[in-house]
């Protein structure tokens, strides 16, 4: 069975990238257009994987990463950020909050893949 | 200070801040906006190399299987041929992939600027709101001191501004990020 991502960004051409790249590599994965229906989507069903965006309308990905830390079905859950943002100082709280890994757009698909493959298998 | 000197100071500080602050939103506009081009001629070259590079890479697996469906070409070599195209084609629809996040970050730069304009235009507004609310005849101290009050309002609110304003992508080129896994 395909392991399932969740992958949460409000920009729409960028989602539709990180499931381009992720399904042609043979995974499940379901689109959340913000940290808010990101959380939604995980409290409705267990992902395998979380890759989420920082800065988005409603609730922000360091936000998200907490929100989902605090649920028992997310502590061992593997969450990686992939935004914009490349400064040490949000890497850091990133690796606070429970991130286990920060990727810096724009994102290679096959490198993408390799770490998601790496993570999850 | 004398009454002249003090409404001379006020009017000073106002004008220099009125400046100062003006000036720096405008050179982050300006700065944002030049990083938005920077990507996007970037983002335009990259993708119109992609695609031609695809197109060739079809073009050139076609006219493979064209010769491999006549029986002619059905060789290792050609099957070998086939595979580095497809491989190559791969590669250029992975940097066309690369090369289409641009309207991600374009995206939130082209609304930072936005946002900063609108939050000048309300500093601006402010200031034009305390000095309509200024009486034409009061005495030098009362106009100093209203004129303080608007120095004040303005770089308290320019400062507000700013700290709602994230500079999120330092990103100049479309070259894929740095990967770190804790």
């Amino acid at each position: 069975m395909a392991k399932s991502i969740l992958a949460v960004d409000d920009s729409g051409s960028l989602r539709q990238m990180v499931v381009f790249s992720l399904r042609a590599a043979g995974y499940q994965v379901t689109e959340a257009v913000d940290g808010q229906d990101g959380l939604d989507k995980a409290k409705a069903q267990v992902f395998d994987l979380v890759l989420t965006d920082q800065n988005m309308p409603r609730m922000d990905g360091l936000t998200l990463i907490r929100s989902l830390r605090a649920l028992p079905t997310y502590q061992r859950v593997p969450i990686l950020m992939l935004t914009t943002e490349s400064s040490d100082e949000m890497k850091s709280k990133g690796r606070a909050a429970g991130a286990n890994g920060w990727l810096v757009k724009p994102f290679d698909p096959q490198r993408l893949t390799e770490v998601v493959k790496k993570v999850i298998g | 200070m004398t009454t002249e000197n003090l409404l001379g100071s006020q009017v000073k500080r106002l004008l220099t801040s009125l400046s100062d602050h003006g000036n720096q939103h405008l050179t982050e506009v300006e700065t944002d906006l030049v990083q938005t081009t920077y990507l996007l001629s970037e983002a335009i070259d990259k993708l119109g190399a992609s695609f031609m590079a695809i197109h060739d890479g079809i073009s050139a697996q076609k006219e493979l299987v064209d010769l491999l469906l006549d029986g002619t070409a059905a060789t290792p070599e050609s099957q070998e041929r086939i595979k580095a195209l497809q491989d190559e084609v791969a590669r250029h629809v992975n940097a066309a992939v690369t090369g289409l996040q641009f309207q991600d970050m374009t995206s939130q730069l082209i609304g930072r600027t936005v946002r900063r304009i609108a939050g000048l235009r309300d500093v601006l507004g402010a200031v034009g709101a305390s000095s309509a609310g200024m009486a034409s005849e009061c005495k030098q101290e009362e106009t100093a001191a209203a004129l303080s009050e608007i120095s004040k309002a303005l770089e308290e609110q320019s400062a507000k501004l700013e700290s709602v304003l994230w500079k999120a992508v330092s990103q100049t080129h479309m070259e894929s990020g740095d990967i770190e896994l804790f």
